[in-house]
């Protein structure tokens, strides 16, 4: 009797201890913001009149969210920091919010979550052209300024603008400089990630096309795929090493296929074989300094976030917008990298 | 003996608490029972994130979004009742979900051009067919070649979605019928409640009913219980756990057509993940990962709780790792619950 009287209050204490935990992480971040949404209750974004609460500058203050693809990724790390600067001068509250996978699955709760916090605009990346459609157009009929970024939609007429790379041209210019690198003649291949992804597609696709137009002496072998797992890179590229010698370049079209493909070529004790790869995180930056791939196509996703946050304002404010901004691409090598032109596009972990 | 079995293991905590002690306060019991306690969680969390932000949380339109989010997952987490109950595991449901959709939309576009009410008739034969083939896989070769359930699924979660890979070559297919994204996907019965909610309840109340009052649920707890002791008071035990793998395959075919409504496309990439959060929300609702212990209430609950917790936090714009981190919590404390009340009823 006398134990179960304990295991009993025990278990009180857990059920206590657990609701307690949860309100404490439930508040744990909120302190610098569950204030602020107050204010836009009152006053949900009128254009005039709303001036009373805000301080010297007299600017309207702008709730926006940005919805990256996936949370945790540099590359949409660095579009966080475009914005995040881009919103200090404009005096937009920012917040991030995404999902830990790429995936509409993923995706379309937390942006239906988003909707109904109210911002004034959203800047996401949508990670399928049509299922997320449907609940943007919900965002639009609520009053929320969409702007694309990154990613688009099969109908990006709701949207503000729709800013990103041109992905086609990047793999136009990855063909440039491998064909460089291996002095226009041997063979080479493209280590892509997994097929349906339109950035990746669209990488792979400029890349045979910049192959085939303008180094027509090299063999082009085709283009695999790594499931973005650089064990499967890897296999792929010593099964090929072995089956064709002449394989002297490959195009890495995401990190953890231009990694896989270094370690197949190390595992064949090859010193010939030039990798250019794509992006230019962390891990990118050291695979360039460690000679394990020769050349990044890199892509400007701190400007794509500066210009998102510009762009939904000037809409939000009823100024002139662009409808579409390609942003464009730098090659960074080993004897560029610490050119100031060339670092300030690297990508970054954290602002 | 089956008498006995059933005394020992149906019955929900509370209904044991109440035997062995009748003088305890009710709202003790209350508090103690698993299920219980994970649901005055939900209202804990539900008033919290409605107190912090009114406005945005309560809303008609969120609530209803909260519940669409929760609906593919929940008829999963069903199937997944059913078998955890049986002290078994369904690592697969996500890939069977993905093949049943890659098959319908497959077959879909081949009747009528791809569109109106025939192909999607077609279609979901077709993913329910999907559904219980890969369900008979796993039960036959969990009773038949006696393989570990964990194995045998973890086995044909990557081989199916492997499979449903080589049928679209690894690309989406979008030949979904409008006429299932507009009534399924979004359409409302009597333009309030959401098709896809209302399609995930009926199975949880079916389900339910199942579990509690017909013998296919009383067999599927006694297995759970013992499955040496179901097996000498001569339950077929091998038979039942086939038509209890079955069930989940054609639930999670079900999950296949819902899930080509609602997102339009096959998503093959989007359901990596499923089979371990229906694991964590039959877990987390208090049905025993040992077996034995059924409760879909408890499994409603269990669903509500992260799709909850991910909508309140996004509204009070907390960083979305936090959301990733509360889950894992809420299920840590949710077993360790469980685990306090299998050592008291063990005393008992």
């Amino acid at each position: 009797m006398r134990s179960t009287n304990r295991v009993r209050r025990s278990r009180v204490m857990v059920a206590s201890v657990a609701v307690v935990a949860l309100l404490a992480s439930a508040c744990g971040n909120g302190d610098d913001t569950t204030d602020e949404p107050d204010d836009d209750v009152e006053e949900p974004a009128d254009d005039e009149g709303s001036d009373d609460d805000e301080g010297a500058a007299g600017d309207e203050e702008y709730d926006i969210t940005l919805i990256p693809g996936v949370t945790g990724d540099e590359f949409y790390v660095s579009m966080e920091c475009g914005a995040l600067a881009a919103s200090e001068e404009l005096g937009v509250n920012l917040d991030v919010q995404g999902a830990p996978v790429f995936s509409p699955t993923e995706q379309i709760p937390v942006l239906e979550s988003v909707i109904a916090s109210e911002p004034d605009a959203i800047l996401i990346a949508p990670t399928d052209v049509d299922a997320l459609q449907g609940p943007l157009e919900t965002a639009v009929e609520a009053g929320i300024e969409i702007v694309l970024v990154d990613t688009t939609l099969s109908d990006p007429s709701i949207a503000v603008t729709q800013i990103g790379s041109d992905n086609h041209e990047g793999g136009r210019m990855a063909a440039d400089a491998l064909g460089e690198l291996m002095g226009g003649e041997g063979a080479a291949m493209v280590v892509n990630v997994t097929p349906g992804i339109s950035t990746t597609d669209a990488r792979g696709e400029g890349f045979i096309e910049g192959m085939e137009e303008n180094w027509p002496d090299i063999e082009f072998l085709g283009q695999e795929y790594s499931d973005n797992e650089p064990a499967k890179a890897a296999e792929i590229v010593s099964a090929t090493l072995a089956a064709e010698p002449d394989l002297s370049g490959i195009f890495g079209a995401n990190l953890f296929s231009a990694e896989g493909a270094a370690t197949g070529i190390r595992q064949e004790g090859r010193d010939d074989v030039f990798i250019v790869g794509f992006d230019a995180g962390p891990a990118q930056i050291e695979q360039l300094r460690e000679g394990l791939v020769q050349a990044l196509i890199v892509q400007q996703p701190l400007e794509i976030g500066r210009q998102g946050i510009e762009q939904a304002v000037a809409a939000l404010r009823g100024e002139p917008t662009e409808e579409q901004i390609g942003t464009g691409f730098v090659t960074a090598t080993l004897d560029n990298l610490d050119d100031p032109e060339i670092a300030e596009y690297l990508y970054k972990a954290e602002c | 003996m089956m008498a006995e079995l059933r005394e020992q293991d149906q019955a929900v905590a509370d209904r044991e608490a109440e035997d062995a002690q009748p003088e305890r306060k009710r709202w003790v019991q209350m508090l103690t029972d698993s299920t219980a306690f994970i649901f005055i969680a939900l209202l804990g969390m539900v008033v919290a994130f409605t107190v912090l932000r009114p406005e945005a949380f309560a809303s008609v339109n969120n609530l209803r979004n909260i519940a669409i989010a929760a609906s593919i997952l929940l008829v999963l987490s069903i199937g997944q009742t059913f078998v955890i109950t049986t002290a078994g595991i369904d690592i697969s449901v996500g890939s069977v979900l993905v093949f049943s959709g890659v098959v319908a939309a497959l077959v879909m576009a081949e009747v009528n051009g791809g569109q109106g009410w025939a192909a999607v008739l077609v279609g979901t034969v077709a993913a329910l067919l999907a559904g219980a083939f890969w369900g008979l896989v796993n039960g036959l070769l969990i009773t038949k070649a006696q393989l570990p359930p964990l194995i045998v699924t973890l086995g044909t979660f990557g081989g199916v979605l492997g499979f449903a890979k080589v049928l679209t070559g690894g690309i989406n297919l979008r030949t979904v019928p409008n006429v299932l994204i507009e009534t399924l996907g979004i359409g409302r019965l009597f333009g309030v409640i959401p098709w896809l909610v209302i399609l995930a309840l009926v199975i949880t109340t079916i389900a339910g009913i199942t579990m509690r009052f017909t013998r296919f649920g009383r067999y599927t707890i006694a297995i759970g219980s013992s499955e040496e002791a179901a097996r000498r008071v001569g339950i077929n035990v091998d038979r039942h756990l086939l038509k209890v793998y079955l069930v989940s395959g054609v639930l999670a075919g079900i999950g296949g057509m819902m899930s080509l409504a609602r997102f339009t496309n096959t998503t093959i990439q989007g359901h990596d993940t499923d089979n371990l959060q229906s694991i964590a929300s039959v877990v987390i609702g208090g049905t025993s990962l040992f077996g034995g212990i059924a409760t879909m209430f408890g499994t409603l609950v269990g669903v509500f709780i992260p799709t909850t917790l991910q909508n309140g936090f996004v509204i009070l714009r907390i960083q979305p790792f936090w959301q990733e981190v509360a889950v894992g919590a809420v299920l840590i404390v949710a077993v360790y619950v469980d685990q306090l009340k299998r050592r008291a009823r063990d005393r008992l």
